[in-house]
């Protein structure tokens, strides 16, 4: 029989993490100056639609983590979108708070909000909890369309602009250097998430609950957590979203899209990161591909690919990239089939 | 008290149709376990046949219903056979039909709007005359639209068609072999497919013709699936989910709910759209089960 | 208590004692009034035919089940009445009869959940990234492997769950059971479905982590297997302990006899 007596109790230190914290810290770096800088390369036009871009793939990834980490079912995602944004307008314009101020009381209401909804929901299952955030989603609509002068009714609210930032005005690609941190501030934190104990538990969760709680896996108070911080990097995201077109009003938030962000993560790979931020480039560039083709109805498109990805390739597009690079992934996220 | 009246006639039928749209949802949920959140885009279907056959070709009412039954019979079994059906049989998890169904939801609203374009469609009464009186009761006259009325009598055929076919038929008693073990019943020899066909062509055929019912007045629109969804699964979780007579019961509460707040609360009347989700809610909340239990097993 | 004074002296106290424990479903009794203990080191086998309330026991001291009455305490400390993952933060892990792995975790991975107890580092340090947090990490990754080893599974440290076999699945609930660094392993019929081959080595196992102090409790239905590796056993009847003590004593008892044969005579009697 192989093994010593040291196996069942804890062993000392581990390798030297040291040089491994800052190369990964000159990689963000790098990647940050390097997606900032291109917006000073691009028309208008072209920086507007990167800058959805990067917020698309900021949503998919929070939303994976919720969804295909966790196993959360939850079409409440794009709400928090919504809350961050019109928060931030409402507290700016309307309560004249300064900026700072008025961002930290917005991802403050989002955590309330969002713990509100996880504390009851986490008893919930799949289904269950899917229609939970699916009527507060819808809650949220009404709010927004009966809010009268606070939230705009359904005009919602315009011609705001961001203040300025120490002195600065940030206009034009300044602020997509703006979108490019909180989007990648967003990745690492996710990332840091799921490469630690506390995302083992997450996906332990979603694999067996039983057995996760006894191994010490603190259930309802995990996915409360994992609910609670997903909606709050959704609703920063909204925040930033904001001052993109400065304008926010009900359709934008509407359940057309809490969809799609779902569609993004099933599509581009269910529980892997890579598959998130693939299948929102995919989904969001698609339309602008297909619109000479096929008008306005890429929703369409959408639904025949979802179903085409569940049908024949439920890892998604990433699982693809794996078959063909042959590598087998032991730790495979969840994946639908 | 006219009014009063008015608005118990009302709420009733309106109470019906989402009644009509959680039965239809039951119908499929229970042997199958699978969650159809595209039921309410059945409905759309069931209305905008009827505006193809009825408006458009004008056909005698009763030939383009039996027309809109065999559409809907159609949709609901290629429905299952290309979103259910082989993931069902491929041993995918849960989530997966529930997913595939999430697509095909999107598919049928975006394939109407894009045959029949975003305006609303309109579609015809069934009988000529719009309102009826129906005598004098405790003083007052019973009046209501008539439509009002065809619904509730439809859905009352329909719920009882349905309370038969489980409580009396062999079939029915299929279904709910399968709902309670699906293994169990599979080696007592039942044919599992033809029940899962038939759940969910019966689901969407009940969906439909809630949407036909509906749909004179409020005309037919790519848009109206979703909040009948929503509100067809309200009832059921506010019903309960185990019986037949749980999805009336459910929508009716829902309905009147719904028509009480916006008569006679003090909210703007755009917030009655917030009720049924309020209560949806609360119920997940403190009774997830519903009103009605399961009926227990006759030992 | 015990019927019979045994050869292990109780000079240390009690690890987990069980005082007076009942359990009611509506008018049955699955469990009643049930006194025993399980000393330091020690491997006890609680036994007893089916419905005798094992299974039932198992599940309070697990925290999976709540008891009508009575009392369990862990080194002194009540625990009866715990959900399940604070009786693991207390140090009580268990194997699942049925292998309940994380499939969409490698053999490692699913150990390194086992430690979950052990990673204490608040959520704010995780998310800010750090030394501290990434050599917990990476402490706790070669732990996990030396685990792995330890049970026999290295050729599958980075294999997924699905490619073990139900025999190699039950050794991956032991290593990811041990990696909470337990006071009590509990052990839920870990000879089922296992081969003579995987139970001699389960056995082993199980033989090696008593000798470091961890005690262990086991419900088991295979005699053979029990027997020869349990250092006392308790016998339950009906919700009752019948029996306490050595392994040939309880196999001469008469009263553990006719528990599982029935009463002498029935047999013959066909009844």
């Amino acid at each position: 029989m192989s093994g010593d007596a040291s196996v069942l109790r804890a062993s000392g230190s581990g390798e030297q993490a040291g040089r491994g914290v800052w190369a990964g810290l000159a990689l963000w770096l790098l990647a940050a100056m390097l997606l900032s800088g291109v917006a000073f390369f691009l028309s208008s036009y072209y920086n507007d639609v990167y800058r959805k871009l990067l917020l698309w793939v900021a949503l998919a990834l929070s939303y994976n983590f919720l969804f295909g980490i966790s196993g959360q079912i939850a079409f409440s995602h794009f709400a928090f979108y919504g809350i961050g944004a019109y928060s931030v307008v409402i507290l700016l314009f309307q309560a004249n708070l300064p900026l700072p101020l008025a961002i930290v009381l917005g991802v403050l209401l989002c955590v309330v909000l969002a713990l509100v909804v996880a504390i009851p929901s986490t008893r919930l299952e799949g289904f269950y909890l899917g229609l939970a955030t699916l009527a507060f989603a819808q809650l949220f609509l009404v709010v927004l369309n009966e809010g009268g002068s606070v939230t705009g009714g359904a005009g919602g609210l315009a011609n705001y602009r961001l203040p300025p930032v120490f002195g600065m005005h940030l206009t034009g690609p300044w602020y997509t250097v703006v979108i490019v941190v909180v989007t990648l501030a967003t990745f690492a934190i996710l990332l840091r998430l799921d490469r630690s104990w506390f995302g083992r538990a997450c996906r332990a969760i979603q694999d067996n609950e039983v057995a996760a709680a006894a191994m010490g896996v603190n259930v309802a108070r995990t996915k409360i957590i994992v609910f609670t911080v997903t909606s709050a990097l959704a609703g920063i995201a909204g925040m930033v979203y904001a001052f993109v077109d400065n304008t926010v009003n009900p359709p934008i938030f509407g359940l057309e899209n809490a969809f799609l962000i779902l569609f993004m993560v099933i599509v581009g790979g269910s529980g892997r990161h890579a598959g998130a931020i693939i299948g929102a480039v995919l989904l969001y560039l698609l339309p602008f591909v297909l619109s000479p083709l096929i008008g306005h109805h890429h929703a369409l498109v959408f639904g025949v690919v979802m179903l085409g990805v569940i049908l024949f390739q439920p890892k998604g597009l990433i699982g693809i990239y794996d078959s063909l690079r042959g590598r087998r992934r032991a730790a495979a996220g969840k994946a639908p089939g | 008290m006219q009014d009063f009246l008015e608005l118990i006639v009302g709420a009733s039928a309106t109470g019906c149709i989402y009644g009509l749209v959680a039965l239809s949802f039951l119908l499929m949920t229970r042997p199958t376990g699978v969650i159809n959140f595209a039921v309410g885009e059945w409905a759309m279907v069931g209305a905008f046949a009827g505006f193809l056959f009825l408006s458009e070709w004008e056909w005698p009412y009763p030939l383009g219903v039996a027309a809109i039954v065999l559409v809907l019979l159609a949709t609901g079994w290629a429905t299952e056979r290309i979103a259910v059906r082989p993931l069902v049989e491929r041993g995918a998890p849960e989530l997966a039909p529930i997913l595939a169904l999430l697509g095909m939801l999107v598919i049928f609203r975006e394939s109407i709007s894009l045959w029949f374009g975003p305006d609303p469609h309109p579609v015809p009464y069934p009988f000529e005359f719009a309102r009826v009186e129906i005598g004098p009761l405790f003083g007052a006259s019973l009046a209501g639209s008539n439509q009002s009325f065809v619904i509730i009598a439809s859905t009352l055929v329909i719920f009882f068609l349905a309370w038969w076919f489980f409580e009396r038929t062999l079939w029915g008693k299929c279904f709910e072999a399968v709902a309670i073990n699906r293994r169990g019943a599979a080696l007592m020899g039942i044919n599992l497919s033809r029940v899962t066909s038939l759940s969910f062509a019966a689901g969407a055929v009940v969906a439909g013709l809630g949407g036909l019912l509906v749909a004179p007045n409020i005309s037919a629109h790519y848009l109206m699936g979703i909040p009948l969804a929503i509100q067809g699964f309200t009832a059921l979780v506010v019903g309960g989910p185990g019986r037949v007579e749980g999805a009336l019961l459910g929508g009716l509460l829902l309905a009147f709910a719904e028509q009480l707040t916006v008569r006679y609360a003090p909210v703007p009347p755009g917030y009655a759209f917030g009720v049924p989700l309020i209560l949806l809610i609360v119920f997940l909340l403190v009774r997830p089960t519903g009103l009605l239990k399961a009926r227990e097993a006759r030992v | 208590m015990s019927a019979v004074a045994g050869s292990t002296p109780a000079t240390a106290p009690a690890l987990l004692e069980v005082r007076g424990l009942s359990k009611r479903f509506g008018g049955l009794v699955a469990v009643s009034d049930l006194d025993f203990e399980v000393l330091p080191g020690e491997i006890l086998g609680l036994i007893g035919p089916n419905g005798a309330g094992k299974t039932t026991t198992f599940s309070m001291i697990a925290g999976s089940l709540g008891a009508s009455s009575g009392a369990i305490r862990l080194a002194g400390e009540p625990i009866l009445g715990l959900p399940p993952h604070q009786i693991a933060a207390r140090g009580i892990m268990r194997t699942f009869q049925h292998n309940m792995p994380f499939p969409s975790m490698s053999v490692a991975e699913n150990v390194l959940v086992g430690m979950h107890c052990g990673f204490r580092g608040g959520l704010w340090r995780v998310m800010l990234g750090g030394r501290a947090a990434q050599s917990a990490e990476a402490a706790g990754r070669s732990r996990a492997g030396e685990l792995v080893d330890f049970v026999g599974l290295r050729e599958f440290r980075h294999a997924g769950v699905a490619s073990l076999s139900f025999g190699q699945g039950r050794l991956l609930e032991t290593a990811r059971a041990l990696a909470g660094e337990p006071k009590l392993m509990l052990f839920d019929e870990p000879a089922a479905g296992l081969t003579l081959a995987e139970c001699a080595r389960l056995a082993d196992i199980i033989r090696g982590i008593a000798a470091r102090g961890i005690s262990v409790l086991l419900i088991e239905h295979d005699m053979h297997f029990l027997l020869r590796l349990v250092q006392r056993v308790v016998v339950l009847n009906f919700g009752r302990k019948i029996a306490d003590g050595l392994p040939h004593e309880i196999q001469d008892n008469a009263a553990v006899r006719e528990a599982y044969l029935g009463a002498p005579g029935a047999l013959a009697a066909g009844t």
